[in-house]
């Protein structure tokens, strides 16, 4: 009975052994991954950090009007801080995820192998959140100073509508390319914007039949007193 | 280059002048202005071997042939004698970046070639050319050792009002040399100053396409070349609409003066105070049609612009402006006022900004136009009853806070 205890205690032993044994190395393995990892980020986040002082990525974020979005939104870290950050706590992720991915555990694999192939398009979802924002920014701005020496009363609401209409835009674009509810989105944005000019239509053509013609009317009259007033001074 | 042009230049060898014209579809007057350049020099220069260059953008509308066909037939007609040598026309498309200062590269190279000692340019443009611009804008460096000959126009007192609100008086405050209309249009100048030109790297930048005129004045005098300027008289262009093209017009010479403000830094920070510079010709007052001036725009232009843009002009200006620029913008149209004070502040700030970068440069630029019309109604109002003598007086004295004020700038550009 005893040699019967006796070889079921070792024969257990010897497989918690074994396992702690293949274990083991991944456990050393994920350490140093995750070791050289917090190391490369640090190192990348620094770099970084130096070659966007270096290129003067401040200003230029400051002419973009991003710097004033961050400090409205709370956000106390300059713009290269900020990037350099970004980017130290993706190789971390990265670094974590492998870290796991190298301890060979089977329900982490799926979940591991899912996630990098969803990788690039978070990145690329990011990328058209960042390049839409600017160039939201950017075309606002332009509308609004043109809309201004235009002399139109509204030079605001149109520097809002362009502004808005490419965040959505790049919103829309996001989240088709994340592939959440595509569908949904697409029709939702189609429905919205195709709502609007058509309201728009009806409202000017049918329900503002007379507006519209006051409007027609007082931007020629406005048009062809402005020729009659304009200015005779050579600027140069 | 084209190899017919320089076939030409190599048979002609050299020449003692150069009249440059550039042009751009202006079959309607340039006829009057080679007449006007030929005839000038037959009766000024009439020992001097000269050449006339046409330097043409493609007009579609025969310029070119314009050109060669015009001819003085019988020189009695206006002088008492034919000059020694024949006058020789040439006529070239020029290469590169289409714009102003193409046209004006290719001028420059004809100069060097034939080694001109003066020469001169003249718009395609003017209905006022007479033969006398010649001798004014060429006599001071052909006899009397100038480089540079600027032109001095008589003008209606509301007109040039970017001249006279910012180019001259910032021209003048930042290289201490009074040129009074340093973007004239019409130049004289040496050989030795064209082929420095050619030596500077702008041919592929805005040089090339605007603000040709400000860059030549600006590097003739920063960089130590004898400048002058000549009473030409009345300038009469070509009929345009005026008003249609302001922005563009305005962005386009507020950039080229920032522009140089950068390049020339380490000078303009030493520069104290201003010269005036030797004048040619007779001055006379000339009757001048009266320039009607829409002042409830302009001031409803600027009150718009502080509603509106004051979120740009915030990351330009310093609380005290902002604050200063709102409390005017409240003024009634009777009572509005734009001090010279508070203008020349603005015009310093935004040279920082666009020196920093700290606003896109286009829309900094354009930004401003409002802040000028409301500067040019106050300017309009303050001097509605003015004569021609008293605006002069007034804008000298804003040319004097320019130069006070310089301390503010060198202080603020780091």
């Amino acid at each position: 009975m005893s040699e019967i205890w006796r070889t079921a205690i070792v024969a257990s032993f010897n497989k918690f052994l074994g396992k702690v044994a293949t274990f083991l190395p991944n456990l050393l393995a994920m350490i140093t991954i995750l070791i050289i990892g917090f190391i490369t980020a640090w190192v990348i986040k620094t770099l970084l950090f130096r070659f966007l002082k270096a290129i003067q990525f401040d200003r230029v974020s400051e002419r973009w009007g991003l710097t004033h979005i961050l400090s409205k939104g709370g956000l106390a870290y300059s713009p290269a801080s900020l990037v350099s950050r970004f980017f130290y706590w993706v190789i971390v992720l990265i670094t974590l995820i492998l870290g796991i991915n190298a301890l060979e555990v089977a329900a982490t694999q799926n979940f591991i192998a899912q996630f990098f192939s969803y990788l690039p398009n978070l990145f690329a979802a990011v990328i058209i959140l960042v390049i839409g924002y600017l160039i939201a920014i950017f075309l606002g701005q332009a509308a609004l100073i043109a809309a201004v020496n235009a002399q139109m009363e509204s030079a605001k609401l149109l520097s809002r509508s362009v502004r808005w209409f490419i965040i959505i835009l790049s919103l829309t674009m996001a989240l088709y390319h994340l592939g959440i509810a595509e569908k949904v989105i697409v029709a939702a944005f189609s429905i919205t914007f195709g709502g609007i000019v058509l309201a728009l239509a009806i409202a000017f053509g049918w329900g503002g039949r007379d507006l519209a013609k006051d409007f027609l009317e007082r931007i020629y009259r406005t048009k062809q007193k402005k020729d009659e007033e304009s200015d005779r001074i050579s600027h140069i | 280059m084209e190899p017919s042009f320089q076939i030409q230049l190599e048979k002609i060898q050299e020449t003692d002048i150069l009249i440059g014209i550039p042009s751009y579809n202006n079959v309607r007057t340039i006829g009057h202005v080679v007449r006007a350049v030929m005839a000038g020099l037959a009766k000024y220069f009439p020992k001097a071997k000269a050449i006339l260059i046409n330097s043409d953008g493609g007009s579609t509308d025969g310029t070119q042939e314009e050109v060669k066909r015009v001819q003085i037939e019988d020189y009695k007609t206006i002088l008492t004698s034919h000059p020694v040598h024949p006058i020789q026309k040439i006529v070239t498309p020029y290469h590169g970046i289409p714009g102003k200062g193409s046209s004006f590269r290719t001028i420059f190279e004809t100069t060097q070639i034939l080694n001109a000692k003066a020469c001169a340019v003249v718009d395609s443009d003017l209905r006022s050319i007479t033969p006398e611009w010649m001798e004014l804008l060429l006599r001071p460096v052909y006899e009397e050792g100038f480089d540079y000959v600027s032109p001095l126009y008589a003008r209606h007192k509301f007109d040039g009002t970017i001249t006279n609100s910012i180019v001259y008086p910032l021209t003048r405050a930042l290289y201490g040399k009074r040129v009074r209309q340093p973007i004239g249009g019409d130049f004289g100048f040496s050989g030795k100053l064209a082929k420095h030109y050619l030596t500077q790297e702008v041919w592929e930048s805005d040089v090339a396409r605007f603000g040709i005129d400000i860059w030549m004045t600006t590097l003739a005098i920063a960089e130590g070349y004898k400048v002058c300027q000549s009473y030409l008289g009345a300038k009469i262009h070509d009929a345009k609409d005026p008003g249609s093209d302001l922005g563009p017009m305005f962005t386009q010479v507020v950039s080229s003066v920032y522009g140089l403000m950068g390049h020339y830094q380490p000078l303009w920070k030493g520069v104290e105070e201003s010269q005036p510079v030797p004048t040619f010709g007779f001055h006379y007052e000339v009757g001048l049609e009266p320039v009607p001036v829409n002042l409830e725009r302009m001031i409803g232009s600027f009150r718009l612009g502080v509603k509106d843009l004051m979120e740009i002009w915030r990351k330009v200006l310093l609380p005290e402006t902002v604050l200063w620029l709102d409390s005017i913008s409240r003024l009634s149209d009777e009572a509005f006022s734009f001090p010279q004070d508070l203008w020349v502040r603005l015009i310093y700030d935004f040279s920082i900004a666009y020196h920093k970068g700290s606003v896109h440069r286009e829309h900094l630029l354009k930004s401003m136009i409002p802040l000028y019309l409301g500067r040019v109604a106050s300017f309009v109002k303050e001097n509605q009853e003015s004569s021609v003598k008293e605006v002069e007086e007034k804008i000298e004295s804003l040319c004097k806070v320019f130069e006070e004020m310089k301390p503010y700038l060198i202080e603020r550009w780091g």
